[in-house]
């Protein structure tokens, strides 16, 4: 191909930032889980990756409606509310009986991306900071189910939901097709469409974003709403899960769904990141938990452990001397 | 917009923010002579807390307590800090008693203490406090660690690799049970503990715990679980057809699991015991008999019995109350998050279903005296008392007896 044949590789010499954090987050993980056998030797196999996969499709698909508001410079800490309207949702208007299934499924997501849009109103036109609207959204959201359900949500997941997180393809669980399809749509969303493309630019310089003629405030709302969708079908998917829902599903996604668009990449101040890094972080997370958990230590140290691994993993992944590394080896071998 | 629609717009979200601030009060009807209860929970949001808070809310509505006594529930949030302004509030509102699930087991007992000394009766159901002007009534000194494991030992005949499912981290009541099981655990050398972890005594988190252990340990043998046992035979099944056996505590999935033939054919056996909810109902009781003046009644430890089923006595409830000594109730009743010892026939006739459901009393049902005896709990530091001793056999067992020698 002449463009091959160039020898004009100013362009290309150049190892992108985000692609050799993506590379080592996605390398990271893969090296702790061959280390894992260190720790047990039924680590580090094929059912082992398979757990995590699973386990981490949940923070995956949170991650990305987190990745997009980051993206723009807010941050979203209704996650764990509306994963809990989406699961308390989804069983009782729902349920065993399968009732409506596949209008009330994308009817549940409508409401859950409304209630992001108001979050999203008051973010932009009450100019409430992201922090404090997102949390105010999240204690209305969680006392209306609490008030709805009276403290026991009732009915199980839909058959959909059932098959979704228990049925196998070819030897492999069907959910992980699944998010590979979502990450797929989520990459394309980011990356090579005009609303990634000016999400980017609001997110790097508001002003610069309005004279180029965005039209930012009604931009502003979009990712509050992906947020609030992806965290209400995260909601579906635990219901599928654990064939159930409660009122507190969501507590435990809260900082990871932030650490793991940290780790892949993004910066928490907005305009940088990519979804495929997010990715990376939210299997480094995982893989993280599963190992630290077959640790015959105590809670205490445990978590002393996954912190400082953490903080470690962030500040190699920061490093631009990695940058600089991968670009000199890349001109020697030239 | 303009100004006039942006500040209403703020008013509103004020609103519906100052109303959703996890504070739920249930007003009965106000009159003067009425006796001022509290209901004081830490939090709510999972089965176990709504069901114990709703069996209050039905017995106060049940006659003659509906004309009696005024009701008043108050949620307010996971911090020691919050429960204890809560009290401070309820004491300064001129409260008759407070009936409370304490977060902490010492946090709150300088407030408890100047309500006592101003009059206010506080009855703590399940977790407990160590302030002695505070009634305990609780299951915790009732053995659930060192039965669950005996019969745990004996299952695994003595032999094998467990999974330790427990409950929250720091948490007296997470320390009493594991204290309990471990010392049963230590008398076998063949039984290897390969994980142990946190499970919040939630479903879905013991599901997503246990399965992280598996993935690790596929070759386990046991597991003795507290609450959220449901989401560890999740988790097997998950993996594939093969169950091991578990002890764990009272969720209706749990329940009918182990009578579930099928489950059986897979490998499940075990014991379903632990933290009945129905607590809140008898120290509820209690504490408006002492009100009323129909029983005298010391500050004191209540111990509430250990509810305690093997599989060969899971018994299916036809209707919706423990009738005929049946204990579980099907699945199309009630999720399998759902905590069955909701009622108990000696002591609260007065429940039903609906009640620990939804807090309503049941349709002609009106209030029963109490046994006249109150079992006392013995001592157990740090949980119900500060300066005191354990008895030297504090973990004997009450439920069980050892079919294989250590």
């Amino acid at each position: 191909m002449p463009f091959e044949a160039s020898s004009d590789r100013r362009g290309r010499q150049k190892l992108d930032r985000e692609t050799v954090n993506t590379l080592l987050v996605f390398g990271l993980s893969i090296v702790l889980i061959v280390c894992s056998r260190f720790i047990s030797p039924a680590l580090g196999s094929w059912s082992q990756v398979l757990t995590v996969l699973i386990l981490a499709s949940f923070l995956v698909i949170m991650s990305f409606g987190q990745g997009l508001v980051i993206l723009i410079g807010g941050l979203d800490l209704s996650i764990p509310a509306l994963i809990t309207l989406g699961g308390v949702l989804t069983t009782t208007w729902i349920g065993t009986a399968d009732t409506g299934v596949w209008y009330m499924l994308p009817a549940i997501l409508v409401i859950c991306a409304l209630v992001g849009a108001v979050s999203g109103i008051g973010i932009v036109w009450l100019k409430v900071p992201p922090f404090i609207m997102t949390m105010a959204t999240s204690i209305v959201v969680a006392s209306v189910a609490l008030g709805y359900t009276s403290g026991t949500p009732r009915g199980g997941s839909p058959s959909a939901l059932l098959w979704l997180m228990k049925s196998w393809f070819l030897g492999v669980p069907v959910v992980i097709y699944f998010t590979l399809a979502f990450i797929l749509l989520g990459w394309l969303l980011q990356n090579f469409t005009a609303l990634g493309r000016r999400l980017r630019a609001l997110g790097t310089n508001r002003n610069a974003a309005l004279i180029a003629g965005v039209s930012v405030n009604r931009l502003e709302l979009v990712p509050y709403a992906i947020s609030a969708a992806c965290a209400g079908f995260v909601g579906m998917m635990l219901v599928g899960y654990s064939n159930g829902a409660t009122l507190r599903m969501g507590d435990s996604y809260m900082l990871p769904s932030i650490a793991a668009v940290v780790i892949g990449g993004s910066s928490i101040l907005g305009g940088s990141g990519t979804f495929i890094g997010t990715v990376g972080g939210a299997i480094l997370l995982t893989t993280l938990g599963t190992m630290i958990s077959a640790i015959g230590l105590s809670e205490g140290w445990r978590t002393i452990i996954e912190g400082a691994i953490i903080v470690g993993a962030l500040l190699v992944l920061r490093g631009e001397f990695l940058t600089h590394i991968g670009n000199r080896m890349l001109t020697r071998g030239k | 917009m303009n100004l006039l629609k942006r500040l209403g717009l703020a008013a509103s979200l004020t609103l519906a923010t100052t109303a959703g601030v996890a504070t739920v009060i249930d007003h009965a009807h106000a009159q003067d002579k009425k006796l001022k209860v509290y209901l004081s929970l830490s939090y709510s949001g999972n089965s176990w807390q709504s069901e114990a808070a709703n069996i209050v809310k039905a017995l106060a509505q049940t006659p003659p307590y509906d004309k009696t006594v005024e009701l008043k529930e108050v949620i307010s949030g996971t911090d020691p800090q919050a429960q204890i302004s809560a009290y401070e509030s309820m004491i300064q509102d001129g409260a008759d008693g407070i009936i409370s699930f304490p977060i902490s087991s010492t946090a709150l007992n300088r407030t408890i203490h100047r309500g006592c000394q101003k009059g206010v009766l506080f009855f703590m159901y399940d977790a407990t406090v160590t302030e002695p002007c505070a009634y305990n009534v609780s299951y915790i000194t009732a053995g659930f660690g060192e039965n669950s494991a005996q019969a745990l030992v004996n299952i695994l005949g003595g032999k094998g690799n467990i999974f330790l499912s427990r409950g929250v981290p720091g948490n007296s009541v997470d320390k009493r049970h594991t204290d309990g099981a471990m010392h049963i655990f230590k008398q076998y050398p063949g039984i290897k503990v390969v994980a142990e972890y946190y499970s919040y005594w939630d479903d879905r988190t013991t599901q997503q715990e246990t399965a992280k252990a598996l993935a690790a340990h596929p070759d386990v043998d046991g597991i003795w679980a507290q609450a959220g046992e449901y989401g560890a035979i999740q988790a097997q099944l998950d993996k594939g057809n093969k169950l091991v056996p578990m002890t764990g505590e009272n969720s209706d999935g749990f329940r009918l699991g182990l009578a579930d033939p099928k489950m059986q054919g897979m490998g499940l056996k075990g014991v379903s015991a632990g933290s009945p909810p129905a607590t809140s109902g008898y120290a509820f009781k209690l504490m408006m008999e002492i009100l009323t003046k129909k029983r005298e009644l010391k500050p004191m430890n209540v111990e509430y019995p250990l509810p305690w089923v093997p599989a060969d006595q899971v018994k299916p409830c036809k209707g919706d109350t423990f009738a005929d000594g049946c204990n579980v109730f099907p699945s199309d009743k009630v999720p399998s998050s759902f905590v069955t010892e909701v009622f108990n026939p000696e002591l609260l006739p007065e429940l039903s279903l609906q009640s620990a459901l939804e807090g309503k009393p049941t349709p002609g049902a009106s209030i029963q005296p109490l046994p006249a005896d109150v079992k006392h709990a013995p001592d157990a530091p740090g949980i119900n008392c500060s300066s005191c001793k354990a008895p030297a056999d504090e973990y004997k067992l009450t439920k069980i007896e050892p079919t294989v020698k250590p």
